[in-house]
């Protein structure tokens, strides 16, 4: 079955480095946000079954997507993929409700065995 | 002379290696003050010596100064490192990390050395790592205490052209602290890295 993927980043080269790190073969529908906002907007109009977010992006921020989301929806599957690895920005988006937090740049086998703990291959 | 840009796919590419690299920076100084450290999106642009006092400026949007530490890097990508802390900067490093009582001008001025070359050392050694090249470091010195922005970064000083202008800041939650961090590299440092970025793209 096709997992619809929203990538919210607003660097359209962290984007693309992402997407290059997909596992081969996995059967996804992927959109783009470049940013919090369209992030938003996105996941409104789409509910995607997996939101790979960003959170040091401009305006709206990773952890004020978290927050709204949480707010409006009951079920919502983030993964927050970003630079800024403080423990306690794990640990914001872990109470905001993120699924798991995967540190920038990418790691291509760290990104599939997450994908795999929580069902999404 | 007229600056070549760097294209929007390069610009928005060294932006990224900028936002992991200072990612790792907040993460040293989150650690350092034990408290968290709030990033914003890196800002890279190319700009003519004569208008970097400008574009950091309104970069920067704080004119006042505390305190501005310098450290040049080299050898392959050469430059400076400019770390710009707020009036309240030191008092409040020297908060967070426990020191009581009043500091002398000698100890904050160590401590603000200390942190500027804590920061610069990740950022760079962040962006190093990604773009294969390593960088050494002359220690940090005090640039200048108390300046307007204009006259610390006034072109004469520099013999450039034109330089890369990369800015990213930290600062703290729910207190006044904030230090922008400017790294400046010459036309000549320019080619390595616009090159360096084209083939990052084109590995895409």
């Amino acid at each position: 079955m096709t997992v619809s993927v929203l990538v919210a980043d607003d660097s359209k080269f962290a984007r693309r480095q992402l997407l290059r790190t997909l596992p081969e073969g996995w059967d996804a529908d992927v959109r783009h946000a470049k940013d919090g906002q369209e992030a938003l907007d996105g996941f409104r109009e789409r509910q995607p079954d997996l939101l790979f977010l960003d959170l040091t992006m401009p305006d709206v921020d990773g952890f004020q997507v978290l927050e709204t989301l949480s707010q409006e929806f009951e079920h919502y599957n983030v993964i927050v993929i970003s630079a800024d690895v403080q423990p306690k920005a794990v640990e914001r988006a872990t109470e905001l409700g993120a699924l798991a937090f995967i540190k920038k740049p990418v790691d291509g086998e760290e990104l599939t065995n997450v994908l795999g703990q929580h069902g999404f291959l | 002379m007229t600056v070549e840009p760097l294209t929007e796919d390069q610009s928005d590419a060294l932006q990224e290696l900028a936002n992991i690299a200072m990612g790792r920076a907040g993460k040293s100084l989150s650690t350092l003050l034990d408290s968290f450290v709030i990033l914003s999106v890196p800002r890279v642009t190319v700009v003519d010596v004569g208008d970097v006092a400008d574009t950091v400026a309104r970069m920067a949007n704080a004119p006042e100064i505390g305190t501005a530490v310098r450290q040049a890097f080299f050898p392959t990508v050469r430059g400076e490192a400019i770390t710009i802390f707020g009036p309240e900067g030191c008092r409040e490093i020297a908060d967070l990390m426990g020191h009581e009582g009043e500091l002398g001008d000698s100890q904050e001025q160590e401590l603000l050395l200390d942190t500027a070359n804590i920061l610069v050392g990740a950022v760079l050694n962040g962006l190093g790592e990604q773009m294969e090249t390593e960088f050494k470091y002359t220690p940090p010195s005090i640039l200048a205490v108390r300046t307007p922005l204009q006259q610390l970064l006034n072109a004469e000083n520099l013999d450039w052209t034109c330089a890369l202008l990369i800015e990213v800041n930290f600062s703290l939650d729910e207190r006044g602290f904030t230090c922008h961090m400017l790294t400046l590299m010459p036309e000549n440092s320019l080619d390595y890295i616009r090159r360096t970025l084209d083939e990052m793209l084109e590995d895409l």
